[in-house]
């Protein structure tokens, strides 16, 4: 006998890339994070052949969840063609034999950097945000440690305050994407850099979403019909962008997130950010039988759950009002 | 023919990597046992950050990613991630360590004797330009093989921290009696908590980025940090890989690694505290600014850029790497965000009409009243 | 290019751990764990191995969710808990089952009960992953209704237990913030 014959036959890569340990630890820090909406749970969070930062945590939540019965979507600032996104789609394909489709609805799984696709995800639908930086409270209390201790005591004061001297300063809040959020009344979450457009999204959700920053080593979870609301206060609305003046310049849509594209004469054309979203319009407007989902907001820009969004701010300072 | 979201995002970049390795020679099984053979201290760097000792899959990825370290460390490390644990080896002991070098700055002479053992540090930095010429046999240094010592050096040596513990000058170590491998935090497979375990944080130190170890050392040892550093110990050494055979039970020799490990000291109250780093392969620079960094890291209240999660998190080479790089992947959603903040700002700041007029004469105007540098400060 | 072999270790632990996810994200509705395997085997060969620890009152059970390494540890420290039967004389013991602490709730206990699902217990369940409108109702037999109070005693958001239920392949999750009401309308 001899070593050769004792080791293990070389297999290759596992299924969908992570061993069986990788996996199993993944999927036990998944289910906590869902029973816990909001609550980053610590993991060892494996190296991937993607670099760091680059999309590894939503990578590897994406990996543990699929299999060749699955359809993947994957996007980055809601494009399908992003290079990213086109490498990320590639890499789990190549390790898992999934579907891909650029149609959100037709996806079990939708990673995204950035982005919630227009059309309203349905139930038993998988949305992975890729996430850079897990912690809501970072710029408040950058020692990880010292944040751990203000979520274990739901101390949020310093967030507050935040809000209240952008609110002195600029007579608004001035957090662009990835706007803090309260989930299940409990825990102050990260949303990942998705523009305010989206947040509501995160609310009252058919779809499960899923976030994981492989970097930082923390997952979390929005269940399905959990409360998400964003940090506001009652007299200062949150508001999402607005683009109300704006209209695709492929399929003249109007109140759904719109690139601006800087013009040479200095003007702006505008276009549809969801590259999925805007593929199914411009068929449809082709005279292809094609069926576009129903989306957050219509065209008129009310978003699908009444009353969560109030009324935009008139501007007043707080001071002057 | 319908329109379809994807376009070319995956061609492009198929091609754009053919290009980059089109740019350099292809990679030939010499060139990666030439790379091996001339750069052992840059292999070492690499399987030291990629926690992983395989000097040929190190230069190969040295060789595969045109020199790009960072890349090269990543490859090793995707590798590793991908490999089965069979085996825990024994604890190594310094001790029992085949010593090549072996200085202390603390003593004038140490038991066993200072060994100066293979190094640059007398060396005079002149580039031997005649080289590209073409082989020189006239070169002292390099050429003329190493003159045997009459008395050859030992191959082993006691700790030098073990002579300041003999002198009660500083306490002893706890040893546990017997240590389960199994049971040692492994941060390559935990979750990093903050403070972490001591394992998890010499471990973070030995596959540490050279560079972000060096700058942040250098900035305690430069007046930022509570420590004085003195090299205790500064050693390069072999050690034997022991496993247990699967069959016989009994340990055997898998192979010999290169490691090096430093021990600095600082005076505490009535004792003489230690700094420890040790890594796989020979990494002078790393072992000193990581060993000083440890120390920094076990005061009660170090400076802000020298506490444990500050360095640890901050000298990870891949995750450091890889966010900074990740800029360059398009934040046109965030960007237009922000930007949407910017026009309200404005409006409100200086009145709807200065919406869209120039910038400089806008602020000009303004600023006979108070105005407010508007900083966004976004998490992207 | 062919991807790698999705082997049947992997198709029953995929399949075991969507049921236990949808089923946690949907609490009260039913899931199905594989056909043809034991329930609670495959959910140990899903989840456990040896960075986990266990607590089983089964001797039977102990012995082979010990087969992938997970260590066996007493009740208050374990962090998966397999109770085939949840007797009345159990209640004591699946008390001191672990919350977690208030810096790291995950590190609360799951447990994993078998019971019937179509029993005479009637539970009304609110929360995530339950639209408001429309509160969830299960039956349940062969639990005694104390484990209720018990639970309810025990959570301290967001420190708590997550439990599954688990009925032959039938599997339903109700994860610490299902808020729970025995008998209710």
């Amino acid at each position: 006998m001899s070593l050769t014959d004792l080791a293990q036959p070389n297999q290759g890569y596992s299924y969908a890339f992570l061993d069986a340990f990788a996996k199993r630890e993944l999927r036990r820090r998944i289910l906590k994070g869902i029973a816990i909406p909001g609550y980053q749970v610590p993991y060892a969070s494996r190296e991937l052949p993607i670099a760091r930062g680059w999309g590894t945590g939503g990578l590897q939540v994406t990996l543990s969840l699929v299999g060749p019965d699955d359809t993947v979507k994957v996007i980055d600032q809601g494009a399908d063609d992003s290079v990213n996104a086109a490498n990320l789609r590639r890499f789990i394909t190549r390790m898992s034999g999934a579907e891909t489709t650029t149609d959100a609805n037709a996806a079990t799984i939708i990673q995204s950097r950035h982005r919630i696709p227009e059309e309203i995800l349905g139930e038993h639908h998988a949305l992975v945000l890729q996430v850079p930086n897990p912690e809501p409270l970072r710029r408040v209390e950058p020692d990880m440690a010292k944040a751990r201790i203000l979520h274990a005591d739901a101390d949020y004061g310093q967030m507050w305050l935040v809000l209240y001297e952008q609110l002195v300063r600029f007579g608004r809040y001035i957090q662009g994407a990835a706007y803090p959020v309260m989930v299940h009344e409990r825990f102050v979450m990260a949303p990942s850099p998705i523009p305010r457009w989206d947040t509501p999204a995160l609310h009252q959700s058919a779809h499960l979403t899923l976030l994981s920053a492989g970097r930082e080593k923390r997952l979390y979870a929005v269940p399905p019909y959990t409360n998400v609301y964003p940090l506001e206060f009652t007299d200062v609305p949150f508001e999402v962008e607005d683009q109300r003046e704006w209209a695709c310049r492929t399929t003249g849509a109007r109140n759904k997130f719109l690139n601006e594209l800087p013009m040479d004469d200095g003007s702006s054309q505008f276009e549809l950010s969801d590259t999925g979203y805007m593929e199914k319009l411009v068929n449809q407007q082709r005279g292809e039988p094609i069926t576009v989902g129903t989306t957050y907001y219509d065209d008129e820009g009310n978003f699908y759950h009444d009353g969560y969004l109030k009324p935009r701010y008139n501007g007043e300072r707080p001071s002057d009002a | 023919m319908a329109y379809v979201a994807t376009k070319g995002g995956e061609k492009a970049i198929q091609e754009s990597e053919k290009l980059y390795h089109q740019l350099k020679k292809p990679v030939t099984p010499e060139f990666v046992q030439e790379i091996m053979d001339t750069m052992p201290y840059l292999v070492d760097r690499v399987m030291g950050e990629g926690s992983l000792y395989a000097p040929d899959l190190a230069a190969l990825a040295i060789a595969q990613s045109g020199g790009d370290l960072y890349e090269a460390v990543l490859l090793l490390r995707a590798y590793r991630s991908t490999q089965p644990r069979l085996a825990y080896a024994k604890p190594v002991t310094v001790d029992e360590t085949l010593t090549l070098r072996r200085i202390s700055a603390a003593f004038k002479d140490i038991p066993g004797g200072q060994i100066l053992g293979p190094s640059l540090d007398y060396s005079h930095r002149i580039l031997k330009l005649d080289v590209l010429d073409g082989p020189s046999p006239t070169d002292e240094e390099e050429d003329t093989a190493v003159e045997p010592a009459e008395k050859p050096a030992k191959p082993q040596y006691p700790l030098v921290a073990d002579w300041l513990r003999q002198q009660g000058m500083m306490t002893a170590i706890d040893v546990p009696e017997e240590i389960d491998a199994a049971d040692i935090p492994d941060v390559t497979r935990d979750p990093v908590m903050m403070p972490a375990p001591r394992a998890h944080r010499l471990q973070a130190l030995a596959r540490a980025d050279t560079g972000g170890v060096l700058a942040l050392g250098y900035a305690s040892m430069r007046g930022y940090g509570f420590v004085h550093p003195t090299v205790n110990e500064l050693r390069l050494a072999y050690a034997e890989v022991q496993v247990k055979h699967p069959v016989t039970g009994e340990y055997f020799s898998a192979g010999r690694v290169r490691v090096s490990q430093a021990e600095i000291v600082t005076k505490g109250k009535s004792t003489y505290k230690i700094g420890f780093t040790a890594t796989m392969g020979w990494n002078e620079v790393k072992l000193i600014a990581g060993a000083t960094l440890d120390m920094e890291m076990s005061q009660a209240e170090p400076h802000p850029a020298l506490n444990e999660d500050f360095v640890l998190y901050h000298t990870e080479p891949i995750e450091s790497s890889g966010f900074c790089i990740h800029f360059k992947l398009p934040h046109y959603v965030t960007f237009s965000s922000s930007m949407d903040n910017m026009r309200k700002v404005i409006t409100v700041l200086y009145g709807a009409e200065a919406a869209g007029k120039d910038a400089d004469e806008r602020e000009e105007d303004a600023e006979k009243t108070a105005t407010s540098e508007i900083v966004t400060k976004d998490t992207m | 290019m062919a991807h790698p072999a999705y082997t049947q270790e992997e198709q029953l632990a995929r399949a075991t751990f969507l049921a236990l996810m949808w089923s946690l994200s949907y609490p009260g509705r039913i899931y199905e764990l594989p056909e043809g395997s034991n329930p609670l085997h495959v959910i140990a060969d899903t989840l456990l191995d040896l960075e986990t620890t266990f607590y089983t009152p089964d001797g039977e059970l102990a012995h082979y969710l010990g087969r992938n390494n997970a260590r066996e540890v007493a009740v208050e420290r374990a962090d998966y808990q397999f109770y085939p039967q949840l007797t009345n004389d159990l209640l004591v013991t699946v008390q001191q089952a672990n919350i977690g602490t208030l810096l790291y709730p995950d590190q609360g206990a799951t447990l994993i009960i078998g019971c019937s699902l179509d029993g005479d217990t009637s539970l009304s369940l609110s929360g995530p992953g339950i639209p408001p409108a429309q509160p969830n109702k299960i039956r349940v037999g062969g639990i005694p209704n104390a484990f209720w109070d018990l639970r309810d005693n025990a959570n301290r958001y967001p420190r708590g237990w997550d439990v599954y239920l688990v009925d032959e392949s039938r599997i339903i999750g109700l994860p610490r913030t299902t808020i729970i009401t025995v008998g209710g309308e």
